[in-house]
């Protein structure tokens, strides 16, 4: 028995369209080849005929005659190779004149269907171009050929920063990069010879990473190798912004000196326009070229590299994959579960898993609801369509009884739906550039701007692709009612005036609409019940955000600009207590507060024993938020402990370690009991003083650590001495406006320590943690959904109960002659859409209850707010039934207007 | 000669069939050769011959190349798939079933009735 089920079906099908192909794509050849046959056929048979003894001249005269008009065998030989379809469904720009015409003559209609395509093309395309984007190639790599490489740490799925000592390891070991370099991004106080004295992002970079990105100076040169020798004169590369904001963009400039922090550098180079690596930096600096050690080697940089000549990504990471194989005693434990990954830059710099947002069961959701909605779009424009179509009943079956043959007339309705589409996708699209070109989207992100490498125009690509699916788009939404409108139903309208009836797909279209509507919206308020639950945690913490400055202070870094590190502490703490003292002292200001993070930012996670809580073996530790605080944290914010008490100056240098935990923590690490005198530790710390035991001394309130969700937000504060935090927030709670402090406290960092490095200023209520961005971009994103799901259902249902209402217009003529009340008449026309928005509710609602269901769960499976998930699954239903009935409306009223003589004198 | 025949409906693909499993032909070759299997009795319109010819080869039950005619010059060579061998017995079969069972039901006697 043949392994290929009925074979000779396969073979003939295969060989079917293997000819409809050639006659398609080679037809000029096809019929050249026929022509030679049918000449040689005439030849040959001349011949015969000569040999019998006519002449040549009747021989050739016979032969021609017995073989026939051979336009006539070309015809038949088109028809046998199945081209006949294709002949019949011939584009002609008659059609796309049509299709104009049909526009203008139903313009409601045409909008709504437009409008539908308008939304849904460029959404269902929006993921996708969002996904390339952020794995597009840096601007001048044409080849693609810089990746960065990063290490992803599986247990927590995110980015662990990459140490220059893994620098200098890959650039030993790794082949498959012709070269990599080191980048260290910071933010510099940065004078010029005028006097003037601003904060400038900056990167100290390997003196190869010019070469590795393949950009090359406006003026000057890039780093060269002996740059980042020690020694070695002080150079800097500017970006043209910097040129010309502080340099007046003097074409001198090079040679000029530039103070950065206390140092001088002199300027080589001027970067081009638009050149901002790796993000949004203007000045470079050239990274030591010498093997770091000790604290210096664990610096935390981004690693990019130029694959070498011929090796693919997927080289490059089985290469990166072999060395992180090997035994290497040298990692600790915590490094040596990290897995080192070859990925775009762009994946690198965003922190995105390697598979990119793809990779993000997030994005997957937001795809699906994309292509929900451009699904959703389509059968609506399908519906309009069809009830355009079903206006022109007359008109196609006179055509038909003229001879137009049926693939004829569903070429014409599919070329008239694909000028809807395209002009649909056109407004969509130039709508999305112009939107692109006009929001400032790096605002949204809550950034100053976006990285210089991300470009979220439209692209050929995403033109194509708009091109494509507005082609599909019409496919479905023309071809699908013009099959349907062309069949049986034609002969019914040439044997006289008929009804024509929406079928059951129709009817299923509403019903998905009304569906995905009830979902969507039920989503939409569960997420808006999430941001209520934002705004009462941000009540709770009982900051006066709004009254309070954040600023971010850097101290310089230690290897560069101190001469040891013991000198470097001491200054460390001397500026930060001569800072305090300043600020405290400036009019306006009531109090100052300094933490790694501040309450709504985002806080460091890491594993935590507590003593007497004995985990079963096998079990992962147990994560919680730390936070370094200034032994006045808590006043200067405001804040008193809830029992137990504050830290004081001895906690700092006292042997007998303490912590102060919130009330999260409280709550859910210790198993119940007083919480004053338990103990914890921190089996990972590097600091051997915080590896040590704990003892809790105070308990405080929530204190903004999990905005989202407060009473999952454990942490720990320990105390830390001044100077021991690097990189400060401080929090400077104002008597008046907060904002209004932001230049004079720029001047009084400049007073204490000119190179103390003054960075992002931000009223303290305008922080947002990093899901409270993405709840409130969902939220935003569904409302919008939500809106244009519901006008895309009510414009279906309009449409629908529209053609409804004027093909039964005999019908009611009759009905009302006979007697039948208005209130019957209107239950009439609206039991159909009446039972078919309940159906479409009914399906929505399971959709709806998954979502909220879901959103409401907490971290361990439990249900938190399911009256409150029911209750909107209610309002949901209810607000897409109000406005069904709406939708309902206007046809209704019609109804009502339609006197029954006029009514009788219609053909409906 | 013996008196020719009008082909019956759908008969003209198998005699084409036929012609073409006797070895690699041409168009007119084709058409001389069903001639001279029926002794002259089938005479295929030239018409008809062509679309017939294409109509196999779109379903793939022959296929054709490019060769060298009699008289030198560049003649399409049609010759039988493997499936158009399979239909080919199949249809002879089917046949040459429907013409015994004719010839039977037409030569039987009253007493056979």
């Amino acid at each position: 028995m043949s392994m290929l089920p009925n074979w000779p079906l396969l073979a003939g099908l295969v060989a079917r369209v293997r000819s409809l192909g050639r006659s398609v794509l080679h037809g000029d050849v096809v019929d050249a080849e026929m022509d030679e046959e049918f000449r040689l056929h005439v030849e040959l048979r001349s011949d015969d005929l000569r040999r019998r003894g006519l002449t040549k001249e009747d021989a050739d005269r016979r032969a021609r005659l017995e073989f026939g008009h051979m336009d006539t065998h070309r015809a038949d030989a088109r028809v046998a190779r199945g081209l006949t379809l294709f002949d019949e469904a011939r584009f002609s720009w008659i059609d796309v004149k049509l299709g104009v015409r049909m526009l203008r003559k139903h313009p409601v209609l045409s909008l709504a269907a437009v409008f539908a395509l308008a939304v849904g093309i460029p959404i269902g395309l929006a993921p996708g171009h969002a996904a390339r984007a952020l794995e597009a190639p840096l601007p001048g790599d044409t080849e693609h050929r810089v990746r960065a490489i990063r290490l992803w740490d599986p247990v927590t799925s995110s980015v662990t920063a990459s140490t220059l000592a893994d620098f200098e390891r890959w650039s030993r070991e790794l082949g498959s990069f012709s070269r990599i370099a080191a980048i260290s991004t910071s933010t510099y106080n940065v004078a010029t010879d005028d006097g003037r004295s601003a904060p400038v992002a900056g990167a100290e970079v390997s003196t190869s990473t010019f070469a590795i990105v393949r950009s090359t100076p406006k003026f000057g040169r890039a780093f060269i190798d002996a740059d980042g020798d020690r020694g070695a004169p002080s150079v800097a590369v500017i970006g043209h912004d910097l040129w010309t904001a502080r340099f007046g963009a003097d074409p001198d400039v090079i040679g000029r000196a530039v103070r950065v922090g206390r140092r001088m550098f002199t300027v080589v180079g001027v970067m081009p326009e638009g050149f901002r690596f790796p993000a949004s930096e203007q000045l470079w600096l050239p990274l030591p070229r010498v093997v770091a050690e000790g604290i210096a080697a664990q610096r935390s940089v981004r690693i990019v590299g130029r694959l070498a000549d011929g090796v693919s990504p997927e080289q490059a990471q089985a290469e990166l994959d072999a060395t992180a194989r090997l035994d290497r005693p040298e990692l600790p434990a915590a490094r040596a579960r990290l897995l080192p990954e070859v990925v775009p830059f762009g994946l690198q710099f965003l922190g995105l898993p390697r598979g990119g947002l793809d990779a993000l069961p997030e994005f997957r959701f937001v795809q699906a609801l994309a292509l929900a909605l451009l699904v959703v779009a389509c059968g609506n424009v399908a519906m309009l369509v069809y009830a355009r179509t079903a206006t022109r009943a007359r008109e196609m079956a006179m055509r038909t009884a003229l001879g137009a043959s049926r693939s004829r007339i569903v070429t014409q309705v599919f070329v008239e739906t694909i000028v809807l589409a395209m002009v649909a996708a056109a407004s969509g699209v130039l709508a999305i550039d112009w939107l692109l070109g006009h929001v400032n989207l790096a605002a949204i992100a809550g950034e100053s701007t976006l990285p210089y490498w991300l470009s979220l125009g439209v692209t050929k690509r995403t033109m194509l692709q708009a091109v494509v699916l507005a082609v599909l788009s019409a496919t479905v939404a023309g071809v699908a009612p013009a099959i349907r409108i062309t069949g049986r139903w034609v002969q019914q309208t040439l044997r006289g005036p008929t009804r024509m009836r929406f079928g059951g797909w129709t009817s299923a279209l509403v019903v998905a609409d009304i569906a995905v509507a009830v979902a969507v919206v039920g989503l939409a308020l569960a997420m808006s019940k999430h941001a209520n639950v934002l705004m009462a945690s941000d009540r709770a913490t009982g900051i006066a955000a709004a009254e309070v400055l954040a600023v971010e202070f850097r101290m310089p870094e230690a290897d560069r600009f101190a001469a040891s590190p013991s000198g470097d502490a001491d200054r460390a703490a001397n500026t930060q207590r001569a800072l305090v003292a300043a600020l405290e002292q400036e009019p306006g200001v009531r109090s100052v507060a300094i933490a790694e993070a501040l309450p709504r930012m985002e806080h460091r996670m890491r594993p935590i024993d507590v003593e007497g809580v004995d985990l079963p073996p096998d079990t992962p530790p147990r994560w919680v938020r730390s936070v370094r605080v200034d032994v006045g944290y808590l006043a200067g914010l405001g804040q008193r402990v809830l029992t137990g008490r504050d830290f004081t100056s001895a906690d700092v240098d006292s042997t007998r370690a303490v912590v102060i935990v919130n009330s999260a923590f409280a709550g859910r690490m210790l198993n119940g009991g007083d919480p004053i005198g338990r103990r914890v530790r921190f089996p990972t710390s590097a600091v051997s003083k915080e590896a040590g035991w704990h003892e809790i001394v105070g308990v405080v309130g929530h204190l903004g650590v999990n905005m989202m969700n407060p009473e999952h937000g454990e942490a720990v504060y320990l105390p830390a001495a001044a100077g021991e935090i690097p990189t400060m927030q401080v929090a400077i709670r104002a008597a008046g406006n907060p904002e209004s402090l932001t230049s004079r406290i720029r001047e009084i960092a400049a007073a204490v320590d000119p190179e103390l490095i003054v960075g992002r200023s931000v009223v303290l209520s305008d922080v947002r943690q990093g899901d409270w961005y993405l709840t409130i971009s969902i939220a935003g994103g569904l409302a919008l959904l939500v809106v244009i799901l519901v006008v895309l259902a009510t414009t279906g249902l309009y449409a629908m109960l529209s053609l409804s209402v004027s093909e039964r217009t005999r019908e009611i003529g009759i009905r009302s002659a006979l007697g039948g009340g208005r209130r019957t008449l209107v239950l009439t026309i609206l039991r159909r859409s009446l039972l078919q928005i309940g159906v479409g509710a009914l399906i929505g609602l399971p959709v709806a209850f998954r979502f909220v269901n879901e959103l409401a769960e907490d971290g361990e499976g439990h249900t938190t707010t399911l009256g409150a998930g029911l209750l909107a699954m209610g309002v949901a239903a209810g607000i897409v039934i109000v406005v069904g009935l709406f939708a309902c409306l206007v046809p209704a009223r019609r109804v009502l207007a339609i006197e029954a003589t006029q009514a009788m004198k219609g053909e409906g | 000669m013996p008196q020719q025949a009008d082909l019956l409906p759908g008969t003209l693909d198998l005699v084409v069939l036929k012609a073409i499993s006797l070895g690699a032909v041409h168009g007119y070759g084709v058409l001389l050769r069903i001639e001279r299997i029926s002794k002259g009795a089938i005479l295929v319109q030239q018409g008809a011959l062509y679309p017939a010819l294409y109509r196999l080869e779109h379903q793939g039950l022959i296929e054709s190349e490019w060769g060298i005619s009699e008289n030198n010059r560049r003649a399409r060579y049609y010759r039988l798939t493997a499936l158009g061998q399979r239909r080919f017995g199949e249809e002879r079969a089917s046949w040459s079933r429907l013409a015994q069972a004719m010839t039977l039901a037409l030569t039987a006697t009253p007493r056979e009735a």
